[in-house]
């Protein structure tokens, strides 16, 4: 601790157990009680922390704003967390070449706010993008709405300033894609924070699309739409965005935001098409044939700009406003094959009646990546067990159906015992080695994205279902 | 090694690799996996990935080296490696798997030649993005090894933007995958993006999943000459910052303005493709853009001039590639016009990717080294790379066909120790000699 202070400065730590308490914790119900939180202000300061946490054989936990979905910010074995909140400067914005440099505590939504001066902005927008850093997002390789036709954080990076776990400050990528070697840039986008700290982060730029198109698509039967998504791909369009509520979704949001989705729709579906004025008319001509042709029983088309941020505030506090329907409940986050959707979406909702539960699906309908909300009140004694079990068993059926058990939120502590349902201990050992590769060891960021190992006892599935009973309603996401 | 010792090796490798539905093995016809000059000892043909994790633990065991072989388009790729005993050929490694339409994947075995999977998809209207110059032979595991591309660059990124999940057989035969069928994924490290350029340094891929996209319902390319190689970046630029429907952008120095459009000026080529009024519009406004520029603006027959590109720009005799950032792009090129001009060189820049091509024709070797090294002054005054793709292996051996190691050199000799330890694939093709 005293060697934290005398390489920080007395302002940049904390250590007592009142103020440790905000950190024990990220967006899901994972927690660990770190022994330390370091505020860091530069790479030299990250270094410097990371080299006393190293040379006491302490954990270091790198988090960014903690809303991650999947525990990666949790101090699962104690140690050092490092808050990257302070270094939030966007460096430079490159306008010709379409290129920012930011610090990794830059929140997503103020680098599309600093580009937009200039018609640019950064595509990737999770849905926490008024909170969520990019350093973040570089960990988890975040998603968003406009992901399916732009790409997911990886299709973004270009290059990175990296700490690595014993200190040393290093380069990988750069301006451009073409730095000869190994795409370590590639690599390291996704790792959960297992491989080393980003303190600077090279991301391209996009240019803001002349028009957007957003509709509105209202279904009776939810197979209709899931039906309407499989037809809009197959006519050979990539919407921006293609999103999907259910019924239990649009009950919540409906009445407390009034967006216009009808009450008693099983499903809507939010579809937007950008690009040249010419091209997004007839896009959106298009979806909206497609959709009546299967079964919408209404195809609205947000004429202002008033209007489709409605519609997309519905979509974007959707899961915040299931609050209103029961005291808790559990995101999941699954991706199956799109033209899976209409079964394995079936199979959801038997999986939680089966178990008692109630469900609510908003979800990236385009390229099948589900997030199933299990609904739940956690003074029903067990019920936090049924909940995790029937979320197991849906994480299953989507492998099951040729997917995968995350699509953008992260394996991080929650998942990681699902991994050996998609790779054999070859996979997992192959991917080990890239650790070896950055010199990452097991103290750096442990207990995250692979099967359990020694240490972690504290955060198995089991410590989880003894931990949730205790946990507040508002803990859950 | 001497090489009694390494024949008797290569005796034992065969013996051991000869079972029944085994690998087929041979020793004659080897000029065709010649990689710059060198043959190997023998050649494998496999048909089955069991054929892979057998040829490479056993190849692993015996102390050989493997070099895997595509369509062996872009095999001059790479630094002259230090050990090659036997070519492992993939294009045995032919089915297309699986392609479900409308979920707009594909996942092929690694010898499927590109053409072919392009066929294939163009069939369902779908395509897979990329489109290396030279490539109508490549394999999919060849293009993504080598990560191959062409003009498409401009507006579907690199092979790392497309490949979804990989099924690659590491050094000691083990057979390890990473990412899955599915478009969006992130569980487990990235590790295709590895792969992708490593020129089978880290395993050889066997199996690729890619995300695909549609084809545009209308295609259109025009030719622009311009009185400079800035007059051309405007253009470029223009049509880019006013968010055109361009699938392809390439800047021509005036002898591949020749060769490409049969004018020998330099030249703005773009394809055009979308929906139909889209294209109507981008070429409407491409044509004001021109004229703003005192261009002259010639529509094209796409793919026409798609071939004549790829004609141009197919690996040759001495084939560079320099990266800087996209402002420096006119200046680049002009300055290496200058340097490679007495050289019949034919250069072509994806703008928008700051990435120009040289094809050029040496009367020596002594003249390209001396050319490699004027380019790789011009790349550094510009803050940018030099690759060179293709040369004859005297100038080769001088020089890291990458480049100087990078400050990141010390993690990719980490990885590659920790996947490669007995040095087993392609040892010293890749940068730094890995």
């Amino acid at each position: 601790m005293q060697s934290l202070e005398r390489a920080l400065g007395r302002e940049r730590v904390i250590s007592t157990p009142d103020e440790l308490i905000a950190y024990e914790f990220d967006a899901t119900i994972e927690r660990g009680m770190p022994q330390a939180v370091v505020f860091p202000e530069s790479t030299e300061q990250v270094a410097a922390a990371v080299r006393v946490a190293h040379r006491a054989g302490v954990p270091v936990i790198p988090r960014g704003a903690g809303t991650g979905l999947s525990g990666g910010a949790v101090a699962a074995a104690g140690g050092v967390v490092v808050a990257l909140t302070r270094m939030k400067r966007v460096l430079k914005i490159d306008v010709v070449d379409r290129v920012a440099v930011v610090e990794p505590g830059v929140v997503n939504i103020d680098l599309s706010r600093a580009a937009a001066p200039y018609g640019l902005y950064y595509a990737p927008d999770p849905s926490s993008q008024r909170a969520c850093t990019i350093g973040g997002n570089v960990a988890e390789n975040a998603g968003g709405p406009h992901c399916l036709a732009m790409g997911t954080t990886t299709n973004h990076v270009l290059g990175l300033e990296l700490v690595l776990a014993d200190g040393e400050v290093i380069e990988v990528g750069g301006h451009s894609r073409d730095v000869a070697g190994y795409d370590l840039t590639g690599a390291f986008v996704g790792s959960e924070g297992t491989l080393a700290i980003a303190t600077k982060i090279i991301v391209r730029l996009s240019r803001i699309p002349e028009a957007t198109r957003t509709l509105l698509a209202i279904f009776d039967q939810i197979d209709d739409a899931s039906g309407a998504v499989s037809a809009i791909i197959a006519a050979g369009m990539v919407p921006s965005a293609l999103e999907m509520m259910d019924r239990n979704i649009i009950r919540a949001v409906e009445p407390v935001l009034r967006c216009g989705y009808p009450l008693d729709a099983e499903a809507v579906l939010l579809i937007e098409v950008d690009g040249l004025e010419e091209d997004t008319v007839e896009q959106a001509e298009a979806i909206d044939a497609i959709c009546r042709r299967h079964g919408a029983r209404e195809v609205r088309l947000a004429r202002e700009a008033a209007d489709r941020e409605l519609l997309w505030a519905g979509r974007k506090s959707s899961i915040s406003a299931l609050g209103r329907l029961y005291p808790n409940y559990y995101v999941l986050d699954g991706v199956v094959p799109r033209t899976r959707l209409p079964d394995v979406l079936r199979q959801v909702y038997a999986v939680a009646g089966r178990y008692g539960l109630a469900v609510a699906n908003v979800f990236h309908a385009g390229d099948g990546n589900l997030h199933p909300n299990l609904l739940f009140d956690e003074r029903e004694p067990g019920v936090t067990a049924k909940v995790l079990d029937a979320g197991a068993e849906i994480m299953r059926l989507c492998v099951d159906a040729g997917g995968s058990i995350t699509g953008e939120h992260g394996v991080g502590v929650e998942k990681r015992d699902f991994m050996a349902w998609l790779f054999s201990g070859d996979d997992l050992y192959a991917m080990s080695r890239l650790k070896t590769a950055f010199k990452a060891g097991e103290d750096f960021n442990p207990c995250k994205a692979f099967p359990t190992h020694a240490g972690c006892g504290e955060v198995t599935q089991a410590q989880v279902r003894r931990t949730a009973a205790a946990i507040g309603p508002d803990l859950y996401v | 090694m001497s090489e009694a010792v390494t024949a008797h090796r290569v005796d034992e490798f065969v013996a051991a690799i000869s079972q029944p539905d085994a690998p087929a093995v041979f020793r004659d016809g080897l000029a065709a996996y010649a990689v710059d000059g060198l043959l190997p000892e023998v050649a494998v043909t496999v048909t089955h990935t069991d054929h892979v994790r057998l040829n490479l633990s056993e190849a692993q065991k015996h102390g050989l080296a493997v070099i895997p072989f595509g369509g062996g388009t872009h095999s001059g790729l790479g630094n002259v490696p230090t050990a090659y005993d036997i070519a492992l050929s993939t294009v045995g490694l032919d089915r297309i798997i699986a392609h479900e339409p409308a979920d707009m994947t594909v996942t092929v075995e690694a010898g499927v030649p590109l053409a072919t999977l392009q066929a294939v998809l163009a069939h369902h209207g779908q395509f897979l993005p990329l489109d290396p110059p030279g490539g109508g032979g490549a394999t999919v595991g060849g293009v993504l090894a080598a990560n191959a591309q062409g003009a498409l660059r401009h507006a579907f990124g690199t092979a790392r933007d497309w490949l979804i999940g990989v099924k690659v057989v590491q050094a000691d035969g083990t057979l390890v995958k990473s990412g899955g069928r599915v478009v969006k994924n992130v569980a487990g490290y990235d590790m295709g993006k590895l792969y992708v350029g490593s020129l089978g340094s880290l395993g050889v891929i066997v199996e690729a999943t890619f995300k695909l996209a549609p084809l545009p319902a209308a295609v259109a390319a025009i030719g622009v000459t311009c009185p400079s190689p800035h007059a051309a970046a405007m253009l470029l630029f223009a049509a880019h910052d006013a968010g055109l429907a361009l699938h392809a952008a390439e800047l021509l120095s005036p002898a591949a303005g020749r060769a490409v459009l049969g004018d020998a000026r330099w030249s703005a080529l773009v394809r055009v493709a979308g929906r139909a009024r889209a294209v109507e519009r981008t070429l409407r406004e491409l044509r004001e853009i021109a004229g703003g520029l005192r261009a002259t603006y010639d529509l094209r027959d796409p793919a026409q001039t798609a071939r004549a590109w790829d004609d141009a720009f197919a690996p040759g005799a001495l084939s560079l590639r320099v990266s800087v950032l996209p402002r420096s792009v006119a200046g680049a090129i002009e300055e290496m016009e200058a340097a490679l001009g007495g050289a019949a060189a034919l250069l072509s820049s994806t703008l928008g990717a700051g990435l120009i091509r040289a094809r050029v024709r040496p009367e020596s070797d002594a003249e390209a080294g001396m050319l490699v090294g004027a380019v790789r002054d011009i790349a550094q005054r510009h803050d940018g790379a030099l690759v060179v793709e293709a040369a004859a292996p005297a100038v080769k051996r001088a020089i890291d066909v990458f480049g100087p190691a990078r400050p990141d050199f010390a993690i990719m000799r980490r990885l590659k120790q920790a996947l490669d330890p007995s040095r087993t694939l392609a040892p010293g093709r890749f940068a730094g000699g890995l």
